[in-house]
């Protein structure tokens, strides 16, 4: 960025000022009338971003005649719209005033056009800095979910995936720096998110669907991960951080930084993580008789909840004075236990847990570039491309059981033309080519192959007191697999309890034969978004946001025919159907798209000494594609080398009950809020809260739907030291699917400080943070493993911080 | 509720009015050739395997190396035809299988090499169903070349156990790497593995969890009268990919040579008796069953021992060949006993092996007999009995080129044993129930070493408990 500002003072000493060149100087000041220092101006539908000097001040030149839509962001302030028009005078001097503002508003990087928490239609969040720091785990779940309207489905702390208004799995899209991550975590809740938050710079959600700018993938939300892989500047600078976290032996250690020359910058990141078991208050079994355990041990864990991951990332780009094009690589490994992974076939005479452990390796190349052309009619271009190649193996007795890959192919590009007629944004096109394919004894999806096209159109204006936001989306996906499979498994009722000695499948006329089929699905989904933001007084605005998404049902749902461990079900996917005779057969339903009819009203105050944001939705999906329990049970077919001939009767320990995934209506609302309140200017108050409600349309619940949740936190900051207490009170959830159970409420609080010192002329931040510091026993109803694994008990983290 | 109700309405606003383009949806499916599962009358009670899945009937497949050249060709036993021939790499070679028979393993010690062909038939298994796949015979990219003098090749339950020999002369290590045919499918670039501070002529043997592998200890301690030889067992526990020393078995074992296991036991070949080490819960117990008599000064150096199969067969002779006894030895009464049945004067074995089904014991000799050996029950004692002979071949024994041999390998899904012989340069099929040659496979070169490639009868891999 001072690498543009002082370019910008280059160009203005260069040229004459009267030829073409209109210039606007300026200040900015905050409410008490002091100057704000780097506080970035940016010409909107431009490139054109100026960073204020130490007394407030900046210049832009350059421009030309017309109205100029100024963009002022501090942090720590409301931005600030202005517009500037420029005529007749050559140069023009203004002074903007910036408004406090207790929550924190950061642009997002994930869309083509400009949003943040405080100015869109639709609701976002944004995670960075010092906040994002605080917050990080070793999993995307966990370190999202004090945002407002995610929830994490805690999958023992090593496997956690984010869920955006009690919707995940295939439809909630995690990115990375815009482009698709590419692992395997969409398909089942024991694969983790192949992506890192210690290295991050921010990571972004998208509440609501997101499907304009994502596609498919998006319907509920998304989350993108950002870091500075391809650097888009070359300033140095950078950040380590070493920790240590007594309630799993944690350690962590990671660096990024950017370095360059002129034309050419550089970017390193790198970051490892080794953690143990981790300690929890109770035994980790729900219902477990506390008369074996009178006296109490101190020393429960989570067994096999370890985990081990390191990655590295170099990345290079080249600068030119309109843009940058840059490479990134990166390689990301992990491996992590998987807890509660009890196959079916336990052997009653082994009394060693068999500890299941899953290796995950990711390559990836990205490829990120913007061209400004600030021509009449286009303005800029940004690229996107990207490639992985994703592989896990779930390793079980030290030999592969199953293993995972994902190759995908991935290219965006985003044109976006000159303001006219004041609308400012632009078109975009999106190809995603992916190749899934599982192998082993729990390959319970057929190989396939998904593509995508997409075009998109995003607008927005300014009419007055009203930003108008618009877009559609029409995208074409195709799902070929070419050797589904449809075994005659022989799935039986668990009725007749003792009958079952004979144990006689009855193979009766029905054959024996797998049938095969060659699956070719061809959707068209088109997702259409309206919204509008209406400053309606001072420091106010009200936001509302209508969309209609649709969605292509990914490859699992459809295709899906086998035993999945991670959520312990016989998966049937929706492409099945089970006839009256009981057996399954393709289904007769026609297959169609998902579609999701979505209403966002946001309420905020942008500034003041209290800020609040208040979001209600009402989401009615369409077509939902969930799985249901048919009552039937199938063999797991799971044998862990020794073999189950134990010739003993019948042993429905190593059946799985099968799930066949069908369509509803569903119906989805509820609410977040989030109030900030500067008491002074150390002292601030946040209070937060969100609920989501989610039902069939034909009465009943969905499952793992997060409860209600509230919260508070109270946090002291001076120059040097920083403090914050939080406390988050999660209510008992009984509105249950009918295999599900309550879960019970709980209240967590933590508490973190951190003291910042300077040494040679590097700024340390050295850091004591609690969690869970009542070390209550706090079960996730989102969770699939609730009933085994609580949350890590009370816990310590010692760390430091480094920037430079 | 009256209040969702209208957010109801609005959204059926909303849908109705944005519905510009609606989206399509278009589902194509195709039912291709079912997969018939054959009534194969499979075990019902065990309560795992339904025999649901499309199994594939077939013979299996036949890696033979030429003796004459650096190739390997395979062929599909069904039909008796050449599916594909590969040249290889090095010179010298020798031929083996993967732990799961779906992939050819060609050593060159001398070059440190382990290359992998896979012989295009495998099984896996999909949960709901075993699938089986049968496709052309394809060179694996994956090779181990980093271990030095890749000697013993041992296969256990679905593990190979590599031992690296190491060698003085160049100054490196002995070593030990298991893997499975997953690892070879998957070209795993880490194996589980032992590294070693000494070089030594050694053997592994996997065990689940467990690898038992020789120690050699300093000269100075060793009781070894050839040092190269270890005299110790070391019992080693996978922890996080790599394999920990988790004990000691206290008994020696002199010049340690030859090693197998059953279902209860680990057998180990020691200059003064057999070492059999037997497991309790993660412990292992040894105990040493001396030589008898009839061992005389020759010394069990080859043991070969079967999952089903209660007794050992041991192997002794001097070194360097020449006469050789065979021995049975049961690990329940820790005993030993030569069998009834030797070689005859004039023959020595070229190739020892038990059946598929652990029910046979065969010896092919070198004047072209397949001597079938038999288990028979007395007294609770397991006495081994020549079932048959069966005379392999119909040409001059003494025309045998030089450094040829005949060979032989198993069928793993039936009672079928395949020996191959240069002189007449083909390979003869016996039935080993009915002792009769069944079928004849034509080679237009001399074949060095066979080796049966397929999918295993399920049977096969089976421990009662």
């Amino acid at each position: 960025m001072k690498r543009r500002s002082q370019l910008a003072v280059l160009i203005a000493a260069l040229l004459p000022a009267s030829v073409l060149a209109k210039s606007i100087e300026g200040v900015v000041l905050n409410k008490q009338g002091n100057v704000v220092a780097n506080a970035t101006v940016e010409v909107e539908g431009s490139d054109i971003k100026v960073t204020t000097d130490a007394n407030g001040k900046f210049v832009i030149t350059g421009l030309k005649d017309g109205l100029k839509e100024l963009h002022v962001v501090a942090p720590g302030y409301a931005h600030l719209h202005r517009d500037i028009m420029l005529n007749t005078s050559d140069s023009q001097s203004v002074a903007f005033n910036l408004e406090r503002s207790p929550i924190e508003v950061i642009d997002i990087e994930a869309t083509p056009i400009h949003m943040s928490a405080m100015e869109s239609a639709s609701p976002v969040s944004v995670l960075s800095g010092e906040k994002l720091r605080r917050e990080q785990a070793a999993t995307l779940g966990d370190s999202l979910e004090r945002l407002p309207g995610v929830n994490t489905n805690f999958h023992a702390k090593v496997a956690s995936t984010p869920i955006i208004r009690g919707l995940s799995g295939p439809r909630v899209l995690i990115t990375q720096n815009g482009l698709d991550v590419s692992d395997v975590s969409r398909v089942g809740p024991d694969h983790s998110v192949a992506s890192e938050a210690s290295t991050a710079q921010q990571i972004e959600v998208l509440r609501g669907p997101a499907t304009l700018f994502y596609g498919s993938g998006a319907i509920g939300g998304v989350v993108n991960v950002v870091d500075n892989r391809v650097p888009t500047d070359s300033s140095t600078r950078g950040e380590w951080n070493v920790e240590h976290n007594s309630v799993d032996d944690q350690t962590v250690a990671s660096f990024n930084a950017t370095t360059g020359t002129d034309s050419f910058a550089f970017y390193a990141d790198a970051f490892w993580r080794e953690a143990n078991d981790y300690e929890i208050p109770v035994a980790a079994e729900l219902a477990h008789d506390d008369h074996d355990h009178a006296e109490h041990h101190s020393d429960y864990v989570v067994k096999n909840s370890n985990e081990e991951s390191d990655g590295f990332t170099v990345g290079a780009s080249y600068l030119f004075d309109q843009g940058f094009i840059g490479l990134a690589i990166e390689q990301f490994n992990r491996q992590y236990g998987i807890p509660g992974h009890s196959h079916g076939a336990e052997d009653e005479h082994s009394d060693e847990e068999e500890s299941v452990f899953a290796d995950l390796e990711q390559t990836k190349v990205q490829l990120l570039g913007e061209y400004n052309l600030d021509s009449k009619w286009l303005n800029k271009i940004n690229l996107r491309a990207g490639f992985t190649d994703y592989e896990h193996a779930e390793i079980e007795h030290g030999s592969v059981g199953t293993t995972f890959k994902n190759k995908t192919n991935e290219l965006r590009v985003d044109i976006l033309h000159s303001q006219f007629n004041e609308w400012n944004g632009g078109i975009s096109f999106h190809y995603k080519q992916s190749d899934v394919e599982a192998q082993g004894s729990e390959a319970f999806t057929p190989p396939s192959q998904t593509q995508s096209y997409a075009i998109a159109l995003m607008e927005e204006r300014h009419f007055g007191d009203f930003l108008v936001q618009l877009g559609g989306r029409a995208e074409r996906v195709t799902i070929d697999a070419d050797n589904v499979l449809l075994p005659s498994i022989d799935a039986h009722a668990h009725d007749d309890v003792g009958g079952h000695d004979g144990h006689d499948h009855g193979h009766d006329e029905h054959s024996n034969a797998t049938r095969v089929f060659d699956a070719k699905h061809e959707f068209t989904p088109v997702s259409l978004s309206a919204g509008v933001v209406w400053d309606f007084a001072p420091s106010y605005n009200l936001g509302l946001s209508l969309s209609r998404s649709e969605r292509a049902p990914s490859a699992s749902e459809l295709l899906s025919f086998g035993p999945h461990i991670g959520t312990a079900t016989y998966e049937v996917g929706a492409l099945f159907d089970i006839h009256e005779d009981g057996h399954l057969g393709l289904s007769d339903h026609t297959i169609d798209l998902e579609t999701a009819n979505n209403i966002d009203l946001t309420f905020r105050k942008t500034q003041g000494d209290i800020g609040f944001i208040f979001n209600a939705f009402y989401n009615q999906v369409d077509n939902y594609y969930y799985q249901v329990e048919t009552g039937l049970y199938a063999e797991s077919g799971h044998d862990h080398g020794d073999d189950h001939d134990h010739g003993d009767e019948h042993d429905h320990s190593s059946e799985l009950p099968v799930y066949l995934f069908k369509t509803d209506d569903v119906t989805l609302h509820g609410f977040e809020a989030q109030v900030a309140w500067q008491l002074t200017d150390e002292f601030k108050l946040e209070l937060f809260s969100d609920y989501v409600r989610a039902r069939l349309d034909s009465g009943g619940n969905l499952p793992r739907t997060p409860p209600l949740r509230f919260g508070t936190e109270f946090s002291y900051q001076t120059e040097k030291l920083s403090a914050h207490i939080h406390a988050t009170r999660y209510q008992e959830q009984d509105r249950t699917a009918p295999e599900e159970t309550a879960t019970d409420g709980y209240t967590l609080v933590n508490a973190s400080i951190s003291y910042d010192l300077s040494v040679l002329n590097q700024d340390l931040s050295l850091y004591l943070r609690g969690t869970n510091l009542t070390n209550t026993e706090a079960r996730v109803h989102s969770s699939f493993l609730k009933n085994i694994a609580p949350r890590p008990g009370r816990s310590f983290a010692l760390g430091i911080r480094g920037y430079f | 509720m009256t209040k969702l109700f209208k957010l109801k309405l609005i959204a059926l606003a909303i849908s109705s009015t944005l519905i510009t383009a609606c989206g399509d949806a278009e589902t194509n499916i195709v039912e291709k050739d079912p997969i018939a599962v054959p009534d194969d009358g499979h075990d019902h009670g065990d309560g795992g395997d339904h025999g649901d899945g499309y199994t594939i009937d077939s013979l299996g497949r036949l890696a033979v190396l030429a003796a004459d050249s650096n190739a390997a060709s395979f062929f599909d036993l069904d039909d008796n035809k050449l599916l594909e021939t590969f040249t290889l790499t090095h010179d010298s070679n020798t031929l083996s299988v993967s732990p799961d028979f779906r992939y050819a393993l060609i050593a060159s010690r001398s070059q440190d090499y382990l290359g992998f062909i896979d012989g295009g038939l495998w099984r896996e298994d999909h949960g709901a169903h075993l699938h089986d796949y049968e496709q052309s015979p394809v060179l694996s990219s994956y090779e181990l070349t980093s271990g030095s003098r890749p000697t013993h090749l041992v296969n256990h339950d679905g593990k190979l156990a590599i031992f690296y020999d190491g060698d003085t002369d160049s100054g490196t290590t002995a070593s030990v790497a298991v893997l499975t045919d997953n690892d070879i499918t998957n070209a795993t670039a880490a194996l589980p593995s032992i590294s070693y501070n000494i070089n030594m002529h050694g053997v592994a043997q996997p065990r689940g969890e467990h690898v038992l592998s020789t120690i050699r200890r300093d000269d100075a301690q060793s009781t070894s009268n050839a040092k190269i030889l270890p005299d110790q067992v070391g019992v080693y526990h996978l922890h996080d990919g790599e394999y920990e020393l988790e004990q000691t078995l206290e008994l020696t074992c002199p010049d340690l040579h030859g090693a197998a296991q059953n279902h209860d036991t680990i057998a180990f070949g020691c200059s003064d008796g057999v070492l059999l080490a037997h497991q309790h819960n993660d412990e292992y117990e040894a105990v040493k069953v001396a030589n008898i008599d009839a061992v005389g000064d020759l010394r069990i150096g080859r043991l070969y021992g079967h999952e089903k199969s209660d007794t050992f067969i041991g192997i002794a002779s001097g070194h360097g060949g020449g006469a050789a006894v065979l021995l049975s030895i049961n690990p329940s009464d820790a005993e030993m006993e030569a069998l009834e049945w030797q070689l005859a004067d004039g023959a020595s074995a070229v190739s020892y092996s038990f059946s598929a089904n652990g029910e046979h014991f065969l010896v092919l000799d070198s004047l072209g007999f397949l001597n079938v050996l038999e288990a028979h029950a007395h007294d609770g004692h397991t006495h081994w009995e020549l079932a048959g002979q069966v005379d392999i071949t119909e040409q001059d024994v003494t025309t045998m080129p030089e450094g040829m041999k005949f060979s032989m390998t198993v069928a793993q899904n039936g009672h079928f044993a395949y020996v191959a012989d240069p002189i007449a340069q083909h390979v003869v099929q016996v039935h080993l129930e009915d002792l009769e040659i069944e079928g004849e496979l034509e080679l237009t070169f001399p074949p060095a070493a066979i080796t049966w490639l397929g999918i295993a009868q399920e049977e096969e891999h089976a421990h009662e408990h």
